[in-house]
């Protein structure tokens, strides 16, 4: 659906040249919700701008299906972007036009329906977003959530194939986040639209993410499936970013370890077992006993999943023979002895 | 000067008032007119070609941000003699309320393009690259964002152009522009005659006054939630 080939761009800032994005290349299939995260400044907002060429890129190619976007005259982008939607950290909305005139404005930039049918698909819009009672509102007269969901039903207006969201949720509080995640999850499932996001924060990739991108400097640090991500991060920074989800605490086994002198197991479940009574079972058959030391149990989009880091008190089998047995079972038990 | 003797109200020429009245609200209305019908795209033409905006054309914005500054540095007494050719050749006339007009309107230009400019500059780039992100072309951009979300500043900045019209008004009373400036110049000041300038100023004042208030409200009207 997306192909992204090192991709490069520069700013110069007090006459040093920052380079904002650093060879970055990435692949998005089509329907899939594709997550790009980072610490500000890693370069991630320049990216998901290059995507639509709000931002020309210095060098390299965005390729959308067929079109390599980075080769279109100016005319042909234009009408191109018309079916690639965007939503944004800060909303944009038009504040001199009511909530139906923003849903409204997209149609009339593309001039491709009759003014009723205009209307009719504002109000589709407006009901598959929840809000056909505020039509008539301003947006200021709305809350952050409501504006949301009008720079939503703005993005949909033209049956986008992509939709781009640039730090949709950074602006608003915990619960309206929750509501505006399960709203593009809907969207996604619904009308099958590929959707590439960037964001900060961890929970937006693990609520609504299949594929996920790590950000620093400029440069894709790690890349893969969500799950895979959370729960082998291989990256500093990664698991920097996974520190406060509970996943990926890698970094603290070797202070656990020193302080607990016994060896310690990490259990990784997916799916099922996570369910289980696993630790249990395995306990009563190799008289394994372990020592709790942290763990996070959750859902990765719809999968539950879970990791546990224990120390070994005491086990009738050798330690390497562990791996296995918690493979029989559908953990996986990396021994950190 | 002795005390003003409220009698001498009685001995004032209405009819003079009357027609000076109308020449000031002629003068104003027209010279708006035109002033907002050039005025308004030189704004959005010094916005959009300035350096880092839309269509950048940096050596284009230079030249026109120097006429600007120029025609806006000229005194407007002397603006009135300089164009005494142009008048003529546009309106067949260099002096009265028709000949007043020309210069009253190359005055007022370049004052509300610069104020239109930085209205526009006001509008959140958010909202210009939302709809860039939706594949906006140029006119639409400038039609359907920056002038409606620009709206009360753009009814300001026509208010504030006014009131400083009513100004230049009173000047032109030195090409026999007429109108209540120039009475109050000729017979208030020149003549002495109080009772003349306390009138016509007080019905300048009025103008202004009335002017703000609609525009004002007009503003309010306008403003959005």
């Amino acid at each position: 659906m997306i192909e992204v080939r090192n991709l490069s761009k520069h700013f110069s800032h007090e006459g040093r040249s920052i380079a904002a994005l650093d060879d970055v290349s990435l692949q998005v299939a089509a329907g899939e919700i594709y997550g790009i995260i980072g610490r500000s400044g890693a370069g991630k907002s320049t990216l998901i701008r290059c995507l639509n060429l709000l931002e020309r890129p210095d060098s390299g190619t965005v390729t959308l299906g067929e079109q390599e976007l980075t080769a279109l005259p100016e005319a042909e982008l234009q009408l191109r972007r018309q079916r690639i939607g965007m939503v944004f950290q800060h909303f944009n909305l038009l504040r001199s036009r009511t909530v139906a005139g923003n849903v409204r404005f997209p149609l009339e930039l593309a001039a491709t329906l009759s003014p009723a049918q205009m209307d009719a698909r504002v109000d589709e819009l407006l009901q598959l977003v929840g809000l056909a009672d505020h039509k008539d509102k301003r947006p200021s007269q709305l809350s952050g959530g409501q504006k949301q969901r009008v720079g939503i039903a703005r993005a949909l207006a033209n049956h986008p194939d992509l939709l781009l969201c640039d730090e949709a949720t950074s602006a608003l509080d915990p619960e309206t986040t929750d509501s505006i995640l399960a709203l593009l999850a809907d969207i996604n499932r619904q009308l099958n639209l590929t959707i590439v996001l960037i964001t900060h924060d961890m929970r937006v990739i693990r609520q609504l993410c299949d594929h996920v991108s790590v950000m620093d400097h400029g440069k894709v640090v790690e890349k893969g499936s969500v799950l895979d991500v959370f729960l082998q991060p291989q990256h500093a920074v990664t698991r920097s970013l996974l520190a406060e989800t509970g996943f990926g605490q890698g970094e603290r086994v070797d202070a656990w370890r020193a302080r607990i002198g016994v060896p310690l197991l990490k259990l990784t479940f997916v799916g099922e077992p996570t369910l289980s009574p696993v630790l249990d079972k395995v306990g009563r058959e190799t008289g394994l006993r372990v020592n709790l030391l942290s763990g996070t149990l959750s859902e990765i989009r719809d999968t539950p999943c879970g990791q546990l880091l224990v120390g070994v008190v005491a086990s009738d089998v050798e330690l390497p023979a562990l791996p296995e047995i918690f493979a029989r079972e559908g953990v996986r038990c990396e021994v950190l002895a | 000067m002795s005390g003003f003797d409220p009698s001498l109200l009685l001995t004032v020429d209405w009819p003079e008032i009357g027609t000076a009245t109308l020449d000031t609200l002629t003068m104003l209305g027209v010279s708006l007119l035109f002033t907002i019908v050039f005025g308004l795209p030189l704004g959005v033409l010094l916005y959009i070609s300035a350096p880092g905006q839309l269509r950048a054309r940096p050596r284009l914005y230079a030249v026109m941000s120097f006429l600007v500054n120029v025609l806006r540095s000229l005194p407007f007494v002397i603006l009135l003699i300089v164009l005494i050719p142009l008048t003529l050749l546009l309106v067949g006339t260099s002096i009265g309320v028709a000949g007043a007009i020309v210069p009253l309107v190359v005055g007022a230009i370049p004052f509300f393009g610069r104020l239109v400019e930085n209205v526009l500059r006001e509008v959140d780039r958010g909202v210009i690259e939302a709809s860039q992100s939706m594949g906006a072309k140029l006119p639409q951009i400038v039609f359907k964002v920056l002038l409606p979300e620009a709206m009360p500043g753009l009814i300001g900045a026509a208010t504030v152009t006014a009131v400083a019209l009513v100004g230049y008004t009173a000047m032109s009373g030195v090409i026999g522009g007429g109108g209540l400036g120039d009475l109050a110049i000729r017979y208030g000041y020149q003549r002495f005659q109080t009772e003349v300038m306390i009138v016509t100023v007080a019905l300048l004042l009025v103008l202004v006054q009335a002017l703000q208030t609609a525009g004002d409200a007009l503003v309010r009207r306008c403003r959005f939630g």
